[in-house]
């Protein structure tokens, strides 16, 4: 009966940002927030997880006080408590930070036997928080998932890599990072939903956990320019003799 | 000056980013240390490649590399190296992040352009976030600085024959608990999307499998390869694993891309961002694509793909 954490980001949802032209600064002001897809699977894998061997499964999230809306949506998917770690200073972290704070959280106020992350977050994507998150716990790791169970306290997880697929065998503790892949993560009910609203909280507040200062610094951040031509055509066979025409003086058709 | 560190699985890899550290040691001062798995003659190969000394591990059967991670600690305790740079594949970005953990310094993941500040010391690190809509400048604030490169950035060194440097092997490693029990190669078709001269993808505008046969025309008159947009390949499972671009998927440069019923999502695009010439044929004339489109047809697929490709055998005389 493993006692599960799934941590997940609340992020925003990276197709409402717009760049301002000219400037190429990204315009950030009327965007929507999210929990980090990636996350979704994870919360998936966790719930069907405790489906088939008991246990519990707790959400945890790390961020700015803003990411307190996250809780109603993430207890909807299933998890039964949520522990909410927040700072006004966990705004911007960067991923050693995240893990260190997670780690420290973790360590002094939850039980595990397994902990799975999203293979990366919506936003920085940087795939950094799950392996560092294990290191800081001293627990074996296995990263980018797409096929998870649990025999004899041992972890069996079907890994992607370059080459083809690993099995990998570990011992409880442990942690992996998820693929999407690995399921389609349910859509809450609205049953679902009023369930959440009775589910409990743990907060934990940032002072409490100690500082955590950063290793990285972002310097700046622009939209990505692309300069496209941007020559349209229509459907008809005169048009498409324009385009034919146009790809063989661009000489990309041999 | 305690040198460049390169970290990689594959030799590949490895040879992309010994040209990476050269560069970066010329500007920078210091060795250029290739850490790897393999043998001797390997090691030789990287000497005469760009690393003056290349530190070598052994892989025992079922053996994972996160298991060195307690070794190259040790290492980097001893030689204080200014920069780690480690190749972005699967376990090269988990052992990386492990690895900065321990090493208690910061990591700028799949960086693709490193540019040094004036004081000749930091470096300005480029990456991409929010799913390919930005690009991202980090500097790392501890030592060592570290990055993982993505695959095909730089281009691999080139061997200076005579070109002389160290050798040493590592010690193993502490018993690990992670296990390899089982590897299973990929299976299907080998695809070469990321070689390719012209890449034709497929998105959603697709409506049945059986109409790739439309593709597959084209491709075959322009001599293309066939790729997706990942629902295709993860959701629907049309064509093989490998062949979907973006930003978890291959990520491509072709003299010509042509995206068929392609919407745009930046997820996708990122993937194609560095293709010469995009082509893109989608009916909504709304679809993102278009804004990164040089060339757009605004049209049914099931009209236009038919008519380019009479057309273009015609021009072709194929």
């Amino acid at each position: 009966m493993p006692d599960i954490i799934v941590c997940y980001k609340w992020v925003i949802d990276s197709a409402d940002i717009k760049v301002a032209p000219g400037s190429g600064e990204l315009i950030l002001d009327r965007v929507g927030y999210r929990i980090s897809e990636y996350d979704r699977n994870a919360i998936e894998e966790a719930v069907r997880l405790q489906e088939k061997y008991g246990g519990t499964v707790t959400a945890v999230t790390v961020g700015g006080p803003a990411a307190k809306k996250s809780l109603k949506d993430v207890l909807a998917r299933g998890p039964e408590k949520a522990c909410f770690i927040w700072d006004p200073a966990f705004e911007d972290l960067e991923p050693s930070q995240t893990a260190a704070i997670l780690a420290s959280a973790i360590s002094s106020r939850l039980k595990y036997d397994l902990i799975i992350c999203g293979e990366g977050s919506g936003d920085l994507y940087a795939q950094q928080v799950g392996p560092r998150l294990a290191e800081n716990l001293g627990i074996p790791s296995a990263a980018f998932v797409n096929r998870l169970s649990i025999e004899d306290g041992q972890v069996i997880a079907e890994r992607k890599v370059e080459e083809g697929i690993e099995v990998l065998t570990m011992p409880l503790p442990a942690l992996v990072t998820v693929l999407p892949e690995i399921n389609t993560p349910r859509v809450p009910g609205l049953k679902d939903t009023l369930a959440a609203a009775k589910k409990p909280v743990i907060e934990i507040k940032g002072l409490e956990l100690g500082q955590f200062s950063p290793r990285l610094q972002t310097l700046k951040v622009v939209g990505a320019k692309m300069s496209r031509q941007s020559q349209k055509f229509g459907a008809e066979p005169t048009e498409i003799k324009r385009l034919v025409d146009v790809l063989v003086r661009e000489g990309v058709i041999a | 000056m305690a040198g460049i560190w390169v970290l990689a699985e594959t030799e590949e890899r490895m040879l992309e980013l010994l040209s990476l550290g050269r560069d970066l040691s010329a500007k920078l001062g210091g060795k250029v240390y290739a850490l790897t798995w393999g043998e001797e003659k390997d090691a030789q190969k990287y000497i005469e490649c760009g690393a003056d000394e290349v530190l070598l591990m052994s892989l025992p059967d079922g053996g994972t590399l996160t298991a060195y991670v307690p070794v190259i600690v040790e290492e980097a305790r001893k030689l204080d190296p200014d920069v780690v740079l480690v190749g972005a594949t699967a376990r090269g970005k988990e052992l990386a992040a492990r690895l900065a953990s321990a090493l208690q310094t910061g990591l700028v993941s799949e960086c693709n352009n490193f540019e040094l500040r004036e004081d000749g010391k930091t470096l300005e690190m480029q990456r991409v976030i929010y799913g390919g809509a930005a690009v991202q400048t980090v500097c790392c604030l501890t030592r060592p600085q570290m990055a993982t490169v993505p695959p095909r950035c730089f281009a691999k060194a080139l061997p200076e024959p005579g070109r002389k440097g160290e050798i040493r092997f590592l010690p193993s490693p502490p018993p690990c608990p992670v296990r390899i029990r089982e590897s299973k190669p990929r299976t299907g078709q080998e695809t070469n999307i990321e070689e390719a001269r012209v890449v034709i993808c497929v998105g959603r505008g697709l409506e049945k499998q059986e109409d790739l046969e439309l593709v597959k025309e084209l491709a075959g008159v322009v001599g293309g390869e066939i790729a997706c947009t990942r629902p295709l390949a993860e959701e629907l499972k049309w064509l093989p694993e490998e062949t979907y671009i973006g930003l978890s998927g291959k990520k491509i440069k072709p003299d010509l891309y042509i995206g068929i019923g392609v919407s745009g999502q930046v997820q996708h695009t990122t993937g194609i961002r560095d293709a010469k010439i995009i082509l893109a044929i989608n009916k909504d004339e709304n679809a993102p694509i278009f804004d990164m489109a040089d060339l757009g047809v605004v049209g049914d697929l099931y009209q236009v793909v038919p008519e380019l490709t009479k057309q273009l055998r015609e021009a072709l005389k194929r």
